[in-house]
Order: C-alpha cells, then structure tokens, then sequence
C-alpha cells in the first residue's frame, strides 16, 4: 500500500505532467531553450574533463623530473657536465640527456617538433617500440635513423621514399632515413614528431658538444621525486628543476581556468534563460486563471497548486537535462566538441585529430544541474505563487 | 581561484539562496509587524498568502544548501589536484582557514534549515497558524547564518591559490607525530569503537524506553545523545571506517568516501547519519511548541513518527558502518 502523502504527490505529479501536455507548445519552447543552454554548459564540462584526463594519461610517460639551465629568466642549453654531479643524490635511476627542439620547414611552412635523445638508456625502453606502427626505434649507434609522426610523411610528400632531408643552420643538407612510423593512435603527441638519436639532434641542429637543451631525470621511487627536486635545486642553483606533478598540476588550473571562462561566457546564456523562464510562468493566460480558480473553489489549497508548479519545473528541467547532457555527450565524442575545441586547446593552425571520451562521475552531472536547474527553479518559483494565490472569486468574473 | 566551474557554480547557488532568503526576510519582517489573527482585512489576506512563497522559498533554499553541501566537498576534491600538496579535499580545504569553517557552517545550517521546515510544517497542520510569529522569527535569525554560510565559502574559494602547499591527509589524520595539523589522532581505535558500540545501544535503549511511554526529559536525554553520537560518528568514520573503506591502514579520510572509486559509500553513510541525527532531535525540538494551541495532537503524531525514523535510520546506519569492519575481520581483507 501507497503511503496516503506519497500518493497524493503522485496524484500531483499526474496532473503537473497533463497540464504540461495541455500546454505543449509554451512547455515545448521552454524544454528547447533549456536543453540548448545545458548542451552549452554539459559539452564545455565534459571537454574539459577529457583533456584534463587526456593530459594526465599522456604525462604518465614523462621523465619524472626535468631539469632546465635558465639564464636571464630564458632558457639555453645545459652542460651534460652537470649529470656527474647529480649522480651522488641517492635515488635518482638515470639522468638521459635530451634535445627537443622545432624545425621550421620553409619549403612547406610546416613546424616539426624534433626530439633526440639516446632511446636505449630510457627506462623501460622496450616499452617505446609499441607506439610504432611499422619499424624499430633508431639504436644509438644508427646515425641518421629517424621516427616520424603520422603528418610528417604526409607533409614531405615522401610517397615510398624513405630518405629526406632536413637544413642545418648554416644551410647545408643532412639527409635522413627513416626507420619506423608512430601508430596513429598516439597522435596527439606524435603528429608532429621526428625523433632521432642525440648525435644526430646535435648535427642538425649545430649545438657544441657537451650541450643539451634539457636533462630528463628518472627516479625510481615516485614519493621521492619532491624530496629529489628539492636536492637537484640545492645541488645546481641556476637550473629550473620541473616534476610531473607540478606540470600535471599547471595543466589542470589552465583546463580549469578555460572551462571557467567558457562558463562565464554561458552564464549570459543562462541568465537570458532564466528570464525567459521566469516571463513564461508569470505570463497567465485567462483560462490558466480560470482552471487555477475552479481548483481552489474545489478545495485546493495553495500549497497544492504550488507543488503542481514544483513539478512542473522538475519534469521540465529533468527532460531538458537529459536531452541536453545526451547531445553533449554526442557532441563530444562524435563530433571531437567541434564548437568548443579552439577554445580549450589553444590556437594552433596544425592540430592533431583527437578521440575525446569524458568519464562523466555523478560529481559532474551535479555541477551541471547546479549550473542550470538551480537558477531554472529558483526563477520560476515566485511566478508559480503568484499563480496559486490568484483569488478564485476574481478569476472567475465574480 | 573564482574562475573555475566548480567556483562558479557553487557561487551561483549561494547567490540564488541569499536571493530566496532575502525575499522570505522581507515577508517575516512583514508578518511580524501587522499580522493580526482574527483580521479580515485586505494586508491580512495577502500576508496569509505571502507566506505560502516564504515557505517555499526556504523549502527550495534548503534543498539547494543540500545540494551546495555535496558540491562544495566535492569542489574541494577537484581543487586538490590543483594544489600542490595536497592529494584529496581534506588537504583542499586546510589550504586556508576558513575551508572547515565553511563546511561545518554549511552542516549545521541543514540542521536548523530542516527545523525550520518542521515549524512550518506543524504550523499549517493547524488551523490558528499558531507559530507564526515564532516562525519568522525564527527565519531572520536564520539570515545571518546564510550570509556567514556564503562569506565563509567566498572567502575559501578566493584563498584559494593553486600553489600553496598544504599537507595531505596521510599526514593530517596520519599516525605520525607531527605538528598542530594532527586533527584527528590520540585517539585509542578499540575504545573509540567501545564507545561507539556503547552509544549505539544506550540511544536504542532510550529510543525504545521513549517508545514505551513518552517522556519530555527523556526526548530530551535522546536529542542530546544523538547531538553526541553524530559528533562521535564523525569522528569514528573519519579514524576507524574509512580506512576499512579504503582497505589502506594510513587513509583516513572522511572526503574521499563520497568518491566512485568506492562506489559513492559516503552518500549512503552520510545520508543516513544526518537523516538519522535530524529525526532523533527533532521530537525534542518540536515538543518545545507542543503546549501551544490545537498543536498537542500533531506534535505527539510527529514525535512518534521521527522516533521509530530515528532508530530505523540508527539500525540502517550501524549497518553500514560496520559492514566493512566485519568483512574485513571476516574475510580477512580485500578480495
């Protein structure tokens, strides 16, 4: 048996749902905007979550501490000489020196991020060759092998080729081969890579032995890796001394700050909503009068009306909020947050083709209903009593 | 750190119950200047309508501070992965001081919120709105809680920079000795639980003598031991449950419960204990207003309702809280 107040609110419910029906036009065009309004705020929560987790998947692979020589706030070169003397703080595993540096490509207009860097002495380096969709990493000892991202052949124009070559700074040629090619599920950090041993970097690039552009220290135990940093900072003054979680940390306030921002943008959106909200539910029709009337001289009471409108309000914004998450939800993953992309993920002219798939936790669906369904309800709360203390005898000619 | 969606949105909400509080203020203050019972005049009329609105507007502005309650420890948790230091909400909100505040100001305004629905409740189950008065009293004094509530939260959102390191829960309700942050330790683990088993049996046994035949002192004597078991339940869920949760020794955290990693255990636990601590006051509360005219009837229904409530909810609760405890001396642990 129904408890006698759950069934009364039931038999509200019923009445709220065919009142809604009866009006369908009025409910139908609040039901669209709305659901429009919480697309916006859902796709821009949603892309945020997924680049968010996006980064943190991809920044598991990163050297656990980066060390950077910084002169005149700028950053150069920094002397290999220096692991000698990180080699005496306990706890580091291997110290792999690295040069990452951009090509600018002036026959085709096109940036290449190049990265050398002795593969063989990363840990874990088996781990490497799974990326790749064809070939083998470059050995240390394989001069001029190289490992190209997905564009890079496209860009080259390479066709079956498999040499090329690449301007040194005082113009003259060094030619390429390239050995392997990364698997297009790596894209996006991938797309744009040419990856090469050390020697080779440095040849390209002209840099003077005994430089590289950064040292990656790998450390085996990561609650260590604060304690590590703060000796490495002791140890060498002048280097900027960067771990994983702090880059992890500065991603997520930057995607944090952005969606923030989007979302003040939105708030616009949502104010213009909640005053359409609130013009429909003040605006009574006479009938509407009449029918609120009959049910007060039938014996309802004010309270009773209000809760009609209650629920109203939550049928209204629970549909609007399931077929507004549903669309962003499709937005997302389907069409890669085509709207929204340029604002989340800066403003480069090459970008990578991106597989967005947000894990959206109960935390996230309240956000969002605390962005859109708060202030929906809270708009339409005083029309709605208006509504209900119309006085039956006025309504009714009497 | 405003610009962050969980910020906004939890500025929003604050924003839109000081709204809905300031509109039912300006009827209290109304109805507490010209409400006369027996008039028929035209002001009378229109008062007895305005506070319908009061009324649902605290109704909303309680549910919203619920939801506002969730969102905030939740936006504790996301913001811990932008303070360097700290590994989950407990670290987030000690990352300045008015993170805790916030938070207790928040779970002590449920409380009063619901009593406050209660009045109101008992008030128009009457026919002379006999509480009126009391009512909206009651409701401006409930206003500066709501503007402490959203100064507390807007000074913690503001305070919070995303590069200050603060401690992490390992450390703050940690074993080791440490500094001022130990919070929650010092604690013996056997005699709290002692306590707690102790607590749960002298409530039941109360409740049940109450059940028996209804005395003031003693719905007095329980209201004050529930306001006692839901300080101790805090504390025992911070110090003894949620490292069984977890199943890791040196996790104490009363936060990270709420997360789907555990498959949103807090919610059920939490739910429950404020449900249950709300129940077991309540009675006493409400027998406060229980000489006043045509109100005996009511308030008597009511006080036997939240009583089999409260200890209904006290079985559901025990339950729950010992349920890993006795999987894990059981079972002998995880899988």
């Amino acid at each position: 048996m129904i408890p006698k107040n759950i069934e009364k609110q039931l038999n509200i419910l019923d009445y709220a749902l065919s009142s809604l029906w009866r009006r369908r036009l009025k409910s139908l065009s609040v039901l669209l905007v709305f659901a429009a309004v919480i697309f916006l705020l859902a796709s821009f929560q949603m892309v945020t979550q997924a680049l968010t987790a996006k980064a943190k998947q991809l920044l598991v692979h990163t050297p656990e501490i980066t060390l950077q020589q910084m002169s005149a706030g700028r950053q150069e070169a920094i002397a290999l000489t220096y692991s000698h003397q990180l080699a005496e703080i306990f706890g580091i595993r291997k110290v792999v020196p690295r040069i990452w540096g951009y090509y600018f490509d002036e026959v085709r207009l096109a940036n290449y991020t190049i990265i050398g860097m002795d593969l063989s002495e990363i840990p874990g380096n088996a781990l490497l060759d799974t990326t790749l969709l064809s070939g083998t990493m470059p050995e240390k000892a394989e001069q001029g092998k190289v490992v190209v991202g997905q564009s890079i052949t496209k860009s080259l124009e390479l066709g079956g080729r498999l040499t090329f070559s690449l301007f040194r700074p005082d113009l003259s040629l060094k030619s390429f081969e390239i050995s392997g090619e990364f698997a297009p599920d790596t894209d996006i950090l991938s797309h744009d890579l040419i990856v090469m041993n050390l020697a080779d970097a440095r040849d390209l690039f002209s840099i003077p032995t005994g430089l590289a552009t950064d040292l990656c220290v790998y450390v085996t135990n990561p609650q260590e890796i604060e304690t590590i940093a703060k000796k490495i900072s002791a140890a060498l003054p002048g280097v900027r001394v960067l771990t994983r979680p702090q880059i992890q940390k500065t991603y997520q306030v930057v995607f944090g700050w952005r969606s923030g921002f989007g979302s003040i943008c939105l708030l616009a959106a949502l104010a213009a909503f909640a005053i359409l909200a609130w013009d429909k539910a003040s605006g009574l029709s006479p009938e509407e009068k009449r029918e609120i009337a009959i049910l007060k001289v039938l014996g309802w009471e004010t309270g009773d009306i209000l809760a009609v409108r209650f629920w109203e309000s939550v049928s209204v914004s629970g549909l609007a909020c399931l077929v507004g998450i549903t669309a962003a939800y499709i937005h997302v993953v389907y069409f890669a947050a085509s709207l929204f992309r340029p604002v989340l993920m800066g403003w480069s002219v090459l970008r990578p083709e991106l597989q967005l798939l947000p894990r959206l936790a109960a935390g996230d669906i309240l956000l969002i209903l605390a962005f859109t369904v708060i202030p929906y309800l809270a708009a339409t709360v005083i029309p709605a009593w208006r509504n209900a203390t119309v006085p039956a005898d006025a309504a009714l000619g009497g | 750190m405003f610009l962050n969606p969980w910020s906004l949105a939890l500025s929003l909400c604050s924003l839109v119950v000081l709204l809905l509080g300031a509109i039912a203020g300006r009827t209290a203050v109304r109805v507490l200047r010209f409400w006369e019972p027996g008039s028929d005049s035209n002001r009378q009329i229109r008062l007895e309508n305005e506070i319908w609105l009061s009324s649902t507007l605290v109704a909303y502005g309680l549910g919203f501070q619920i939801i506002t309650l969730i969102l905030f420890v939740l936006a504790a948790d996301q913001f811990c992965q932008v303070i360097v230091g700290a590994m989950c909400a407990t670290g987030a909100l000690l990352a300045n001081p008015f993170g805790m505040p916030a938070l207790l100001i928040k779970l002590v305004g449920v409380f009063f919120y619901g009593f406050w629905i209660l009045l109101h409740q008992l008030d128009i189950r009457s026919e002379h709105y006999p509480l009126v008065r009391i009512k909206y009293l009651a409701l401006l004094l409930l206003l500066p809680l709501l503007v402490l509530d959203v100064t507390l939260q807007t000074l913690y959102i503001a305070g919070i920079k995303p590069d200050i390191i603060t401690s992490c829960c390992a450390v703050v309700f940690g074993e080791d000795i440490g500094r001022t942050a130990n919070l929650m330790t010092g604690y013996s683990q056997q005699g709290l639980l002692a306590t707690f088993i102790g607590s749960i049996v002298v409530l039941g046994l109360l409740g049940g003598g109450l059940l028996q035949r209804w005395r003031s002192w003693l719905a007095k004597l329980y209201a004050a031991g529930w306001l006692w078991f839901f300080g101790l339940a805090l504390v025992m869920i911070t110090t003894v449950v949620s490292s069984y949760v977890y199943a890791m020794p040196f996790h104490k955290c009363p936060f990270c419960l709420l997360k789907p990693e555990y498959h949103y255990f807090g919610f059920a636990l939490y739910g429950t204990l404020i449900a249950a601590a709300f129940c077991g006051t309540s009675p006493a509360f409400a027998g406060l207003v229980r000489g006043r005219k045509g109100l005996s009837a009511i308030v008597a229904r009511y006080q036997r309702l939240a009583l089999i409530l409260s200890l209904l909810l006290l079985v559901i609760f025990s339950g729950l809280s010992f349920y890993h405890y006795l999987k894990y001396l059981i079972s002998g642990g995880e899988g």
